[in-house]
C-alpha cells in the first residue's frame, strides 16, 4: 500500500472528530467597518497603509504621479518594472525615455527601485494584492529597496473577506490560474534581533504608494 | 531532531540559571503577548471572542472532513500544476526531497522557516548527502550559524540577546562591530541575498492548504519566504497533513487571526497564495512546485482524544502567555515545539515515554487556552496526558507510593485520625518557619512555610457541636 493510501485509510478509519461543533451562523469580518462609501474606504486605506509604514502620495493626475516617480528615482538610470501597460500611467514610457531611464531585467538585484501596479487594495488593513502573470514579474516588488506601487482609488475594496467572496463568486478559475497571489502589507520587516523592529529584511525597506483618483 | 524532552528537569534548572536568556525571553514574550491582546481587543472583547470561535470552527470543520479535504486539495493542486507527494514519516519525506534534489542536480538549497523540516531533521539529511543548505529566515540563519535549534515557533532566536548575535556575526562572518540591530540586519541581508541568487532549489513549509482552490499558503514578514518560492527553479513545500482548510473565506479569517496572534500585526507583511509553477509567458517563478504532505504521527493523533491539537496554526501565542515558558525558554522542552502546545504534541508525536516530564510542565493556569486563536483546550489535554502517564506506569515511584498511602489512610477513619494526630505533634517539633530539612518535602518547603495544623480537627469540632458544646452556635 502506498503512503497516500495508508494515510488516507487511517484517517478514514478514525471516528470523525468535532461532529458536535455547530456551524457559524453569522460570519464576522475581522475588522469592523461601518462606512463603506468610496471616500471613506480611501481614507481608511490610507490610514492603515501609513500605519504599516507605507508612504502614500495622492496624485491629481498621471502626469503628477510620473513626476513623483521621477523624483523618487533621483539619479538612478535603471528601474525594475512591470510591463508598462500594467501600470495605470499613460505617458510613462515617453517620460522615462526622456529622462534617460531604462528598465532592467527583473532579476537584476542591483537596481534600487521597483515599479508595479496593483490588482486590488484592502481598506481594512492597508494591504494591496499583486497577481503574478505575463508582464508582471514577482521580483519587481521583491528585490529592490524601494517598491513604488501605482494604484487608483477605485481599486479599493473593504477588506479581505469581501475580496475572497468576490473571487469565489466570480473568478475562482482566474484566481487558480494565477501562479502567485500576494497580499502585501507594508515594507518587509524583522524583529528577530532582540525584538527590535527593522524595516527592510529581505524585501523592500520602503513602500511608496502613488494613488490616482 | 533528537528528542531530549526527558531531560526537562535538568535542562530547565540550568535554563533558569542563565539570567540573560531568561531576561531576553521574558521581555520578548511579554511584549508579544501585549501586542496580541491589543490586536484582539481593538473592536471590543466580544468581537475578539467571536472571531476566535469563528476561527476555531473553521479549523475543526476542516479536521472533521480531513480525509475528504486532503483528497480534494490533492486533486485541485494537481489541476493547478502542483505535484503532490505523501510521506508517512520523516524518513520518507526526506527521501522525497533528496530524490527531487538529485533529479535536478541541485547544489545550493535556500530554506525558509519550516517547523516540519525541523521535526524531521531535514537539514542534517541534506547536508550529509552533500547539499549546501542555507536557512534564510534571519532568526533561523542565526540559529544555523550558532549550531543551535529554534526555541520558539515564531521567533526562533528569542533566547539570544543582541550582544550575543553581534558577537556571533563578528566571529563567524567578520562583521564590523556595531550595536545597532538595523545595521546587523542589513549585514545579514547582504550575506543572504547572495545565497538566494545562487540557490537552485527552495524549500518552504506551509501555513495552510486551501482545499477548494488547491492553494498553498505561506506567510512571511521578512520576505525570505517569497525569495525561496519565487527565485529558484524548483520549490518544494513540506506541509503537515493537518494544515488543510476548506475555503478561501476560511483563509480570510484564519490568516488575519494568525498575524494578530503571532505578532499583533493586522496582516503579515507578505501573505502568499501559491497556485502552482510559473505559467506560460510568465517571467519568474519556479518551473516546478512540489507539495509533500507529511503525516509523521499526525494520523495517530487524529484517531485519539487529542485530535484538537491538530487545529493548531502555530501562532506562538500560547508560548508567549505561558509562565513556565517565560521562566525557562524553549530549549528545555527538548524538541522542536515548546511551550504549552509543545508540551502536548511532543509526547503525542514522539511517544509519551519519550516526553514524560512535559505534561507536568504547566501550572494549568489556563491562559494558553484563552489566547489561542482557535481555542484549543491545552490544559484539558495536559491533564489527560498526566492521566495517561499514570495509566502507563510512568508516574514516579514516590508519587505512586504516596498516593496509594493516601488512599489507604483516607479510607480508614482510625488511620486518618492517627495520621492527623501524628502530623499535629510532628509539626510542633519542626524548626522555625517549619521547614522540613530532609525527605521528599525538603525541596518543597525550602520556599514555602509548612501550614500550621489547627489545634482541633474537623472531626473533633463536629463531635463537640453535636454534643451541643459549641456555644458560638446560635
Ligand atoms: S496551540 Fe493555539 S496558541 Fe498555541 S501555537 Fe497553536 S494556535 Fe497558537
Amino acid at each position: 500500500m502506498s503512503s497516500r493510501e495508508s494515510i488516507l485509510k487511517n484517517l478514514k478509519a478514525a471516528r470523525s472528530p468535532f461532529v458536535d461543533v455547530p456551524p457559524v451562523e453569522n460570519r464576522r469580518e475581522v475588522v469592523l467597518q461601518d462606512d463603506l462609501r468610496p471616500e471613506a474606504l480611501r481614507a481608511h486605506f490610507i490610514k492603515e497603509a501609513e500605519k504599516l509604514s507605507c508612504q502614500v502620495t495622492i496624485c491629481a493626475s498621471a502626469a503628477d504621479a510620473i513626476e513623483q516617480l521621477l523624483a523618487l528615482l533621483g539619479d538612478d538610470r535603471l528601474l525594475l518594472s512591470w510591463d508598462l501597460p500594467h501600470i495605470p500611467l499613460p505617458g510613462l514610457a515617453e517620460a522615462l525615455e526622456h529622462a534617460g531611464i531604462k528598465i532592467a531585467a527583473p532579476a537584476d538585484a542591483a537596481v534600487r527601485v521597483g515599479l508595479t501596479g496593483i490588482d486590488v487594495a484592502l481598506a481594512s488593513t492597508g494591504s494591496f494584492i499583486l497577481f503574478s502573470g505575463p508582464g508582471k514579474p514577482r521580483a519587481v516588488s521583491l528585490l529592490p529597496d524601494l517598491h513604488v506601487a501605482v494604484m487608483t482609488a477605485g481599486q479599493i475594496v473593504p477588506n479581505l473577506e469581501t475580496w475572497s467572496a468576490t473571487e469565489r463568486a466570480n473568478q475562482i478559475e482566474d484566481f487558480r490560474q494565477t501562479s502567485s497571489v500576494l497580499i502585501v502589507s507594508g515594507p518587509s520587516r524583522t524583529a528577530d534581533i532582540a525584538m527590535q523592529l527593522v524595516l527592510g529584511a529581505h524585501g523592500p525597506a520602503a513602500v511608496h504608494i502613488l494613488m490616482l483618483p | 531532531m533528537t528528542n531530549k524532552a526527558n531531560e526537562f528537569a535538568s535542562a530547565s534548572r540550568s535554563a533558569i540559571q542563565t539570567p540573560e536568556m531568561v531576561a531576553a525571553v521574558a521581555f520578548a514574550t511579554n511584549s508579544a503577548a501585549a501586542k496580541r491582546n491589543i490586536a484582539f481587543e481593538v473592536n471590543g472583547t466580544e468581537h475578539g471572542e467571536a472571531l476566535r470561535q469563528q476561527a476555531a470552527e473553521a479549523r475543526r470543520r476542516a479536521l472533521r472532513k480531513l480525509p475528504e479535504l486532503l483528497e480534494q486539495a490533492e486533486a485541485r493542486m494537481q489541476a493547478n500544476g502542483i505535484e503532490v507527494l505523501w510521506a508517512k514519516d520523516g524518513e520518507e519525506a526526506s527521501q522525497h526531497v533528496l530524490n527531487i534534489a538529485r533529479q535536478h542536480n541541485i547544489k545550493h538549497i535556500a530554506k525558509s522557516k519550516s517547523m516540519v523540516s525541523e521535526e524531521i531533521g531535514l537539514n542534517a539529511v541534506l547536508e550529509t548527502a552533500g547539499f549546501d543548505v542555507l536557512e534564510t529566515d534571519l532568526g533561523e540563519y542565526i540559529i544555523q550559524l550558532a549550531g543551535e535549534t529554534p526555541s520558539h515557533i515564531v521567533a526562533p532566536v528569542i533566547h539570544k540577546s543582541k550582544a550575543e548575535i553581534r558577537d556571533l556575526f563578528m566571529e563567524r562572518l567578520g562583521m564590523a562591530y556595531t550595536d545597532d540591530a538595523a545595521e546587523m540586519t542589513r549585514f545579514a541581508r547582504r550575506h543572504l541575498r547572495e545565497g538566494f541568487l545562487k540557490a537552485d532549489m527552495g524549500i518552504s513549509g506551509g501555513n495552510f492548504i486551501i482545499a477548494e482552490t488547491g492553494t498553498l499558503c505561506l506567510v512571511t514578514n521578512e520576505g525570505n519566504g517569497r525569495m525561496v518560492t519565487s527565485l529558484p527553479p524548483v520549490h518544494v513545500a513540506l506541509v503537515g497533513i493537518e494544515k488543510v482548510i476548506e475555503t478561501l473565506d476560511d483563509y480570510a479569517t484564519l490568516i488575519q487571526l494568525l498575524a494578530r496572534s503571532a505578532t499583533g500585526q493586522v496582516m503579515s507583511v507578505y501573505a502568499n497564495l501559491i497556485n502552482g509553477p510559473r505559467r506560460t509567458a510568465e517571467d519568474g517563478g519556479p518551473e516546478r512546485v512540489v507539495v509533500i504532505l507529511v503525516d509523521n504521527g499526525r494520523s495517530k493523533i487524529y484517531n485519539s482524544t487529542y485530535a484538537e491539537a491538530l487545529a493548531c496554526i502555530r501562532c506562538g501565542s500560547c508560548l508567549n502567555a505561558c509562565p513556565v515558558y517565560e521562566a525557562i525558554g524553549g530549549h528545555a522542552y527538548g524538541w522542536v515545539y515548546s511551550g504549552p502546545i509543545g508540551a502536548v504534541i511532543t509526547p503525542l508525536l514522539t511517544g509519551l515515554e519519550n516526553a514524560t516530564p512535559l505534561p507536568h510542565a504547566s501550572s494549568l493556569c489556563g491562559k494558553c487556552k484563552v489566547v489561542c486563536p482557535v481555542d484549543i483546550d491545552l490544559p484539558r489535554m495536559l491533564l489527560d496526558l498526566r492521566h495517561d502517564l499514570v495509566a502507563a506506569g510512568h508516574a514516579p515511584l514516590l508519587w505512586r507510593m504516596g498516593l496509594r498511602g493516601w488512599a489507604m489512610v483516607s479510607r480508614s477513619p482510625l488511620l486518618f485520625g492517627l495520621v492527623g494526630w501524628a502530623a499535629k505533634w510532628g509539626s510542633k517539633v519542626l524548626p522555625k518557619h517549619r521547614t522540613i530539612p530532609v525527605g521528599p518535602l525538603g525541596g518543597w518547603s525550602k520556599s514555602r512555610d509548612l501550614p500550621e495544623f489547627a489545634p482541633e480537627t474537623f472531626h473533633q469540632l463536629w463531635a463537640k457541636r453535636e454534643k451541643g458544646n459549641d456555644h458560638e452556635q446560635p
